[in-house]
């Protein structure tokens, strides 16, 4: 009997067969924002999406193809496949932007400018790869942040594109790929299901889990859409029933994956409406719930999960005194004309990492502005959920934690002190590990935001300060997506690559990258630190 | 009566060695021949070497005949399926001891009845229960519910200089409120006496009370005693009588437990919410006191070793700790212990044996007290008896026994000379062993 041989070779053909996988995937998602572009006649973005769709294929056929092996990733290639799976997608997806913005005539494009505006379409700043890139990957990690100056500009069908990669990036890539293709065996699955997941099992099987979170997730969405188009149609029944339809279906999506884009010139303050403000809360709070905690409200009908639920319970409060406090620092500050309102919406925005925005938050004062990114950016919502951020459930255990070893001062030597934690009871030993990956994590990610800020420092226009410099960087890396202006497609090309990493460092929670990394510097050889 | 034992561990030979004394036909079934050949000799009762999950064995035992199969083994699965079979091969009443509490607290929906199994024990959750009521009244030695909340048998020490001492039971009758609690017996020099009027009381006497839910307290303060509250308990070892109690008490309790074992430790510690897990050796003065002995009210000394048990609760008495529990497996070591000072001592095999016994024909409950040679009988009053034609103290019933107590539809009584029986009371009768006298004429 002989065993299969593997050599360094097959772990790239492994690789690069996955990553196949998902191009092709890409290409059929095109074939949706393909068929919008044709409905509203927009025939040079359709070109764009076909011409897109057709390398995406190829690329992704040769792939799989080409590099034929029996070899079967390990924990390490997952992350490995995550990390390269989410570059190649968003590199690809950034495709339909460049290759519209070369083919639209101008004329085109002055088309899609509303009638009075003197701007050019903001389609061809997409000319620039790197801005492609930037908008593909922002979309895909569902943070938000744009390079489309005036987003209606660039064309309903590159619109529903942008929304569109944030509801498949929300729920995740490869989740997608594990509930459409199944073609990985369960261990497989399994590795990279945890990757960009909680790792959950909702369903014996991970096949099966997949295509659960995908179903709540379209269900929850579908939602928010109908929520939205009555909400909207309520509030404001002079406006325009189609756009009422192409606004609501895109900020349902863009909410429930906690993205962020949005269809209008200022995003939700495009409404002009205090009660669109406050109709837009719901879907940014759904979006940031854990899919596993829908899972078991709907499906086992626990609904007594909303107060027992440890973090839906601590986004909900959090929520609540977060936008007190904001409301009254921006309100002491005195250079906001409506602090609650603002306040109110922008800490929910921020928490839940969704990045809708109704304020300009350069004129913020900056104690304001360090608190949002204290208390919301940072911490983002649920693990489970489309959130970035450290995420609820380590802020959580990370405080417990410091408690925890200060009352252990008090009892004795031997005492086993147990930690209860969202209904589970840790050991000590347990509470040690799961601290100490908490805390990495959070150090790391910390890491990342402060060495972001200070790169900003230096590269962002001089009438921005630094704790501009922080919320933006804390805005990228969290996926969160709010700006206070350094995201334009003048910035430095420097700080553009820096929140590119950002992004997609965030959405997979950082570790995946530095796995790649390290795979790339050292190989994939154990080695001793 | 024919009774089958199966499993001749320390329970099923503990009930053995009880039960031989009442009834003739039992057998033993084990697969260790050596114990069994020991059993043989010792008790003079038949065994069969085999398992008694196995059809033949059973047959063998005569399970056809049988009145009462126990299954005792220490392998819980192994005494269901013995029962589960003895009981369609046709035993009248099964019992099977069980380990896994859960069954005892999904009775309703685990309904093992409808199977076959008529009642389930589990020695760790008797214990519990033991010491759960005596840490509700640790001024008590013992306490016995005798039935349903509405007669308890309380056992406690006279110390010190208090009141009764060197008075006669008549001098003191006057303490006593109407008829809510009776002496039954005092236990004095390693001898049972049943009292009568002139018996004067002694320092050191451990005195026997029967008393209705509403003289319970009253007969603390008769014995001039406090009733000390409980708060703060210290478990030592966490065996499965270590765990249940803590399990069960922590409810009412500050709990700390102390065991040895790491691995346990973190078992328990998982499992048990409410209750501190301490890892240390429990008879390590050094630990104790590290873990402030001197602030807990009870001590509850539950580890495997009898010897350890004791002498940790005598470390815990000299810290100051107010109520000692130690369980004494080893029967032999009783005597002794109590006259060391332990409060109160728990034994599993008797707690076992004393619930099967309420199970034994002729409606009797023996209730085995520790270290106390004495035992308490139940009767149900037939119609027309010799009981319920006078009043008790022209009945001229034997000595060495007393009535000690009548339930009547669920009402405890306490039966003073006038009282009258009725039929269908339940009469509760403590006598001593040298009474050879029946007094079952009395009843039929």
């Amino acid at each position: 009997m002989t065993f299969p041989h593997h050599n360094k070779f097959d772990i790239f053909k492994m690789l690069l067969k996955q990553i196949g996988s998902l191009q092709i995937l890409l290409s059929i998602i095109m074939v949706v924002p393909l068929i919008v572009s044709i409905i509203y006649g927009e025939y040079y973005s359709a070109s764009g999406f076909l011409i897109s769709s057709l390398i995406c294929i190829v690329t992704g056929f040769s792939l799989q193809k080409g590099f034929q092996t029996s070899f079967e990733p390990l924990h390490r290639h997952a992350l490995i496949i995550a990390a390269l799976g989410w570059l190649s997608i968003a590199i690809m997806g950034s495709l339909p932007f460049l290759i519209t913005a070369y083919i639209t005539p101008t004329d085109v494009a002055k088309q899609f400018c509303q009638s009075g505006t003197d701007y050019t379409s903001s389609l061809y700043y997409f000319k620039n790869p790197l801005h492609a890139f930037f908008e593909s990957m922002s979309g895909f990690t569902t943070t938000g942040l744009t390079m489309a100056v005036h987003e209606p500009s660039i064309g309903k069908g590159l619109l529903f594109y942008r929304s569109f990669t944030q509801l498949l990036g929300g729920a995740g890539f490869i989740i997608l790929s594990i509930a459409v293709l199944g073609q990985s065996n369960g261990k497989v699955a399994l590795l990279l299901y945890g990757t960009e997941s909680t790792g959950e099992r909702l369903k014996p099987s991970i096949i099966e889990t997949a295509r659960s979170i995908w179903k709540l997730y379209l269900g929850i969405t579908l939602f928010s859409f109908v929520y939205l188009v009555i909400g909207t149609h309520i509030i404001l029944p002079g406006y325009k029933f189609s756009e009422n339809i192409f606004d609501s279906i895109n900020h349902a999506m863009t909410g429930q994956s906690t993205g962020g884009f949005s269809t209008l010139d200022d995003s939700i303050a495009g409404y002009h409406s205090l009660k669109m403000d406050m109709l837009y809360l719901l879907p940014m709070i759904l979006g940031s719930l854990s899919l596993p905690f829908y899972f078991k409200v709907i499906y086992n009908k626990q609904i007594n999960q909303f107060w027992k639920n440890l973090q839906t319970r601590s986004i909900l409060i959090l929520c609540l005194l977060g936008s007190i406090i904001l409301s009254l620092m921006l309100m002491k500050s005195g250079v906001i004309s409506e602090p609650f309102r603002t306040g109110i919406f922008q800490f929910v925005s921020a928490l839940t990492t969704t990045g809708w925005q109704t304020s300009d938050v350069h004129i913020w004062d900056g104690p304001s502005i360090v608190f949002i990114v204290m208390s919301a950016m940072v911490v983002g919502g649920a693990a489970g959920a489309t959130v970035g951020g450290i995420k609820i459930i380590r802020v959580l255990l990370i405080f417990k934690g410091i408690f925890w070893n200060i009352t252990n001062f008090f009892s004795s030597e031997n005492s086993i002190n147990v930690v209860r934690f969202n209904e589970r009871r840790l050991l000590p030993d347990e509470m040690n590990k799961e601290l100490a990956s908490a805390a990495t994590f959070s150090y790391i990610y910390l890491l990342f935001v402060l060495i972001s800020a200070l790169i900003t420092y230096y590269f962002m226009d001089g009438n921005f300060t630094i704790t501009d410099a922080l919320f933006e960087s804390a805005s990228a890396q969290g996926t969160v997506g709010l700006s206070c202006g350094i995201t334009n497609p003048e910035m430095s090309p420097v700080l553009e690559f820096t929140y590119i990493i950002q992004m997609w460092t965030g959405r997979l929670e950082i570790i995946p990258v530095l796995v790649l990394f390290r795979t790339i510097l050292f190989g994939t050889k154990p080695k001793i630190v | 009566m024919k009774i089958i034992i199966a499993g001749d561990g320390e329970v099923g030979f503990y009930l053995a060695k009880l039960l031989v004394l009442e009834f003739q036909d039992i057998t033993l079934i084990d697969t260790q021949k050596d114990k069994l050949d020991f059993a043989e000799k010792d008790l003079g009762i038949a065994t069969i070497t085999g398992d008694s999950t196995r059809y033949k064995v059973l047959k063998q035992a005569g399970v056809e005949s049988a009145n009462l199969l126990i299954a005792v083994t220490s392998v819980e699965s192994s005494n269901i399926t013995t029962c589960l079979i003895g009981k369609k091969l046709g035993a009248k009443f099964t019992i099977a001891r069980i380990n896994n509490m859960e069954y005892l607290v999904d009775r309703k929906t685990l309904d093992l009845k409808d199977l076959g199994i008529d009642e389930l024990i589990s020695p760790e959750s008797l214990v519990t229960r033991e010491v759960r009521y005596i840490l509700r009244s640790p001024a008590l030695k013992e306490i016995f519910n005798l039935h349903d909340k509405a007669l308890y048998l309380m056992g406690l020490l006279l110390e010190e200089d208090t009141y009764l001492v060197n008075k006669t039971i008549v001098e003191t009758a006057g303490l006593i409120p109407h008829n809510s609690f009776m002496i039954v017996a005092v236990h004095r020099n390693d001898t049972t006496i049943i009292p009568t009027g002139d018996l004067h009381y002694h320092k050191g006497d451990l005195l026997y009370f029967v008393s209705t839910e509403e003289g319970k307290n009253s007969v603390i303060e008769y014995a001039g005693k406090k009733t000390k509250g409980i708060k703060n308990v210290l478990v030592i070892g966490g065996s499965r009588t270590g765990e249940y109690i803590a399990l069960k008490l922590s409810r009412y309790y500050n709990i700390k437990l102390i065991d040895k074992d790491i691995e346990k430790c973190n078992y328990l510690a998982k499992n048990i919410p409410n209750v501190q897990i301490v890892c240390g050796d429990g008879t390590d003065i050094k630990v104790l006191e590290e873990e402030r002995l001197e602030d807990f009210d009870a001590v509850v000394s539950v580890t495997g070793n009898s010897e350890t048990n004791i002498f940790t609760c005598l470390i815990a008495k000299e810290y100051g700790v107010k109520k000692a529990i130690a369980m004494v497996e080893n029967i032999g070591l009783f005597d002794y212990s109590q006259k060391m000072g332990i409060d109160t001592l728990i034994n599993k095999k008797m707690a076992a044996a004393n619930f099967i016994f309420r199970y034994i024909i002729k409606g009797r409950v023996l209730t085995h007290l520790y270290g106390v040679d004495a035992r308490i009988q139940e009767f149900t009053v037939k119609k027309n008896s010799k009981v319920t034609k006078k009043p008790i103290k022209e009945l001229n019933f034997p000595k060495n026994n007393i009535i000690s107590g009548v339930v009547r539809n669920g009402q405890g009584y306490i039966t003073l000379g006038n009282f009258q029986i009725k039929a269908e009371d339940k009469v509760f009768i403590f006598s001593l062993p040298q009474s050879n006298s029946d007094i079952d004429p009395f009843f039929n």
